[in-house]
């Protein structure tokens, strides 16, 4: 478990100035697909009753039907659970020094990085199509000069005002490492 | 004239392919957990993600449990018979076999 006022090889005076998850769209999508997983099957044998108290009242087909009913339901509430882990644990936390980037991918893939403000180039904010545009979430993409250093801040909420903060953030930095050379 | 040899399985063999279900379920689950405890954000969301979770779980293996008890896991299961006897009453009214 880690504290926002704990950060890992946290520096003197450094402090978080934004926390990021990916816009609650992301949330909703794994809502809406565990009501229709879960409410689609309950549906059909709402209307389908008669046959379903047949099934379960005989004494093989009764236990294979609960069997597996039972395996089907809890697969659904273990991968709505995975899928919410994954939401959860993808996180940015912008602070007055640098940003860091955790990223989940799946159960056994995990990324952690982090990126000193001074050493951004540039930073782009992205908001395509019509739900984005609608529900106004994005990305972000912080470009450092090395070739491959781009921090790519996926689906969240208001874009356009987290890149100004990270361009504000970026200058004031290197106006103060530069003042300390 | 050629004949299968009566085939008997015992009924407790799905309890066992569930048990190993269950195994796995708890694998997951619990490795899950430990994901976000290690590295989730401190906060009241964490511990409710996991009481629901476990709730949830719980509701559901239990009503499972209290489904499955009611059943005799001694009797065997003639294969030969199966289909002979549950294939032509298994779909509801209205279905149309091919």
């Amino acid at each position: 478990m880690f504290y926002l006022n704990q950060l890992p090889n946290q520096r003197e005076n450094e402090k978080v100035v934004l926390f990021l998850r990916r816009h609650w769209f992301a949330v909703l999508i794994i809502i809406v697909a565990f009501i229709s997983l879960t409410g689609l099957p309950i549906l059909v044998g709402w209307f389908y009753l008669e046959t379903i108290k047949d099934w379960i009242s005989n004494p093989v087909i009764g236990l294979i039907f609960v069997i597996s009913s039972s395996i089907y339901f809890l697969s659904i509430w273990l991968v709505t659970l995975i899928e919410f882990t994954d939401y959860y644990l993808d996180t940015w936390i912008i602070t007055n020094e640098r940003i860091i980037n955790v990223e989940q991918e799946g159960l056994f893939h995990r990324t952690a990085s982090e990126l000193d403000l001074a050493a951004v180039q540039d930073a782009t904010a992205e908001i395509r199509g019509i739900l984005q545009t609608v529900f106004t979430f994005g990305n972000v993409f912080v470009q450092t000069a090395a070739e491959k250093g781009r921090f790519h801040f996926k689906n969240i909420d208001n874009p356009e005002h987290v890149k100004e903060i990270v361009t504000k953030l970026v200058e004031e930095d290197k106006k103060r490492v530069y003042s300390k050379t | 004239m050629f004949t299968f040899p009566e085939l008997t399985l015992p009924v407790s063999i799905f309890l066992l392919l569930y048990g190993a279900y269950l195994l796995l379920f708890l694998f997951y689950s619990l490795f899950n957990i430990y994901h976000l405890i290690r590295y989730g954000l401190y906060g009241f969301g964490l511990y409710l993600i996991i009481t629901v979770f476990a709730g949830g779980t719980i509701l559901l293996v239990s009503g499972s449990i209290f489904l499955l008890m009611k059943y005799d896991w001694s009797q065997p299961i003639f294969v030969n018979g199966l289909i002979e006897t549950y294939g032509n009453n298994l779909l509801p009214e209205g279905f149309v076999e091919f």
